[in-house]
């Protein structure tokens, strides 16, 4: 336990939470994402400036993706997607600064982002078609065929999380042997190989979870329009 | 690769504060603001349209003006020179008339000038000839021929018409003056006498008192009056005569 405590980077404890290095960079990072938007966000203008113009082209972009793959709920879906790409972007790149790892390469951070994924998933299937109807997709095309969607949908959430935690993890710990290995003569390209690493990683995770999302409100579209077609 | 359950809920929690953070104060502000420049372009798109759709509507209408402004100023135009020829025919006209009875007032007057200047020098030539004629008879004038012409006299009082012949006698008749009788020379007293016998002959009874004067401008022959009778029988008045009458044939 000591020595997972030291793996986890336990610094402090509040009653029954353990207050982990991982919680400690993620509140860092939620504070500084915070701050940064709301002094950013404060002013907003019809004629932007360079800094508004940034903000937007983000947003715009987060939008576009999300409208191509859901252009109906683009807006609903919008805030969750786009906090996964921006948190996710940081988070994967918090371990370039010196004495900070990544909240990514814990797997119950990488868990709780994809059981978060998982509720969203069901949620936003709930929301859009009602309980009924969004259950009801688990027994198409036939009852027989529900285990294996709960199976799929248990089995895609764990692979999200161990995606991204495998690969975060397994990213840093290469670093760390190379940088055993070879001293400081390969850093910069190690940390080049990190930051396209994290952009990749993020840019998956995002829209891995877009696609599930997308899936569950679409196909009960899809059976709706095959039942209004019969 | 352990599980920490504390750190997988906060997690969770923290990221749904994230979320939630961000919807309110970051996605939302952002997405307004590019929604409220997407209308705001829109609207001057819109706006853009409208006027374009009016300039091109009055570039139409301007053009209709344009096109009707043509036409009017091809219609003034033709109805100006219709003007100018029908005002410039009417001009030439009236110069052509002008020009012709100036043409016309010059011939007459030519013509009047070369009349006058014709009959000036037929004046010139009657007058000389009269002068001529006064100066030859002049010349030939004497006694003789006053005595032919008195035998002239009587001969003609024996054959005047009858008319004249009563108009002389009731003039003779009721006249009480004497009757003048000139003569360029001096009358013999057989040729008084003679004459005083014609008109006692002509009046049936004795004549009035003859009157004898001598007029040398006579040239030779007589002139007789009796009352407003007046017998010429001489060169003067037969010159005159003579000169009178080519006159009034030239007038």
């Amino acid at each position: 336990m000591e020595g997972s405590a030291m793996l986890n980077g336990v610094q402090w404890q509040i009653g029954p939470l353990i207050i982990t290095e991982t919680v400690n960079t993620t509140w860092g990072l939620m504070i500084a994402l915070a701050l940064t938007v709301v002094l950013t966000s404060r002013n907003l203008q019809l004629d932007p400036g360079p800094l508004q113009t940034a903000l937007e082209g983000i947003v715009s972009v987060f939008e576009k993706s999300v409208h191509g793959v859901l252009p109906q709920y683009t807006r609903e879906v919008l805030p969750f997607i786009g906090t996964l790409w921006l948190f996710l972007l940081l988070a994967n790149l918090s371990s370039l600064i010196p004495g900070l790892h990544a909240p990514t390469r814990d797997l119950s951070a990488t868990s709780a982002l994809a059981f978060l994924v998982f509720l969203s998933v069901h949620w936003y299937g709930i929301r859009t078609q009602g309980l009924r109807n969004y259950l009801h997709h688990y027994l198409s095309p036939n009852p027989i065929l529900l285990p294996f969607h709960i199976i799929g949908e248990i089995t895609r959430t764990v692979a999200l999380a161990v995606r991204l935690f495998g690969n975060m993890m397994s990213l840093e710990m290469a670093a760390l042997l190379i940088l055993l290995v070879a001293g400081f003569l390969v850093p910069i390209p190690i940390l080049m190989l990190h930051i396209i690493e994290a952009l990749v990683q993020t840019y998956i995770f995002g829209m891995l979870a877009l696609v599930y999302i997308a899936g569950g409100i679409q196909s009960q579209q899809m059976r709706q329009k095959k039942n209004r077609r019969n | 690769m352990e599980l920490n359950w504390s750190t997988f809920i906060l997690e969770i929690i923290n990221f749904l504060i994230l979320v939630w953070f961000l919807k309110h104060f970051f996605y939302r502000p952002i997405l307004g603001v590019i929604e409220r420049r997407r209308s705001t372009i829109q609207q001057t798109l819109e706006e853009a349209k409208t006027i374009r759709s009016k300039a091109e509507a009055m570039e139409q209408q301007y053009q209709n003006r344009l096109r009707e402004w043509e036409k009017e100023k091809a219609a003034a135009l033709e109805k100006l020179h219709r003007e100018l020829n029908a005002e410039q025919e009417r001009q030439v006209a009236a110069l052509r008339n002008s020009l012709e009875a100036e043409r016309e007032r010059a011939q007459v007057l030519l013509e009047r000038n070369q009349n006058q200047a014709r009959r000036k020098d037929q004046e010139a030539a009657l007058e000389r000839t009269v002068r001529f004629a006064s100066q030859l008879l002049s010349r030939l004038a004497g006694p003789e021929l006053e005595a032919k012409l008195v035998a002239l006299v009587l001969e003609d009082l024996t054959t005047l018409p009858l008319e004249q012949q009563e108009n002389l006698r009731e003039t003779l008749t009721n006249t009480t003056e004497p009757i003048k009788v000139a003569s360029a020379y001096p009358l013999e007293e057989s040729k008084r006498q003679t004459l005083q016998a014609a008109f006692h002959r002509l009046a049936g009874k004795n004549p009035n008192v003859l009157d004898f004067r001598q007029d040398p401008e006579l040239i030779a022959g007589l002139r007789i009056s009796i009352g407003p009778w007046v017998l010429r029988a001489n060169l003067q008045d037969e010159l005159s005569y003579f000169a009178e009458a080519i006159h009034g044939r030239l007038e």
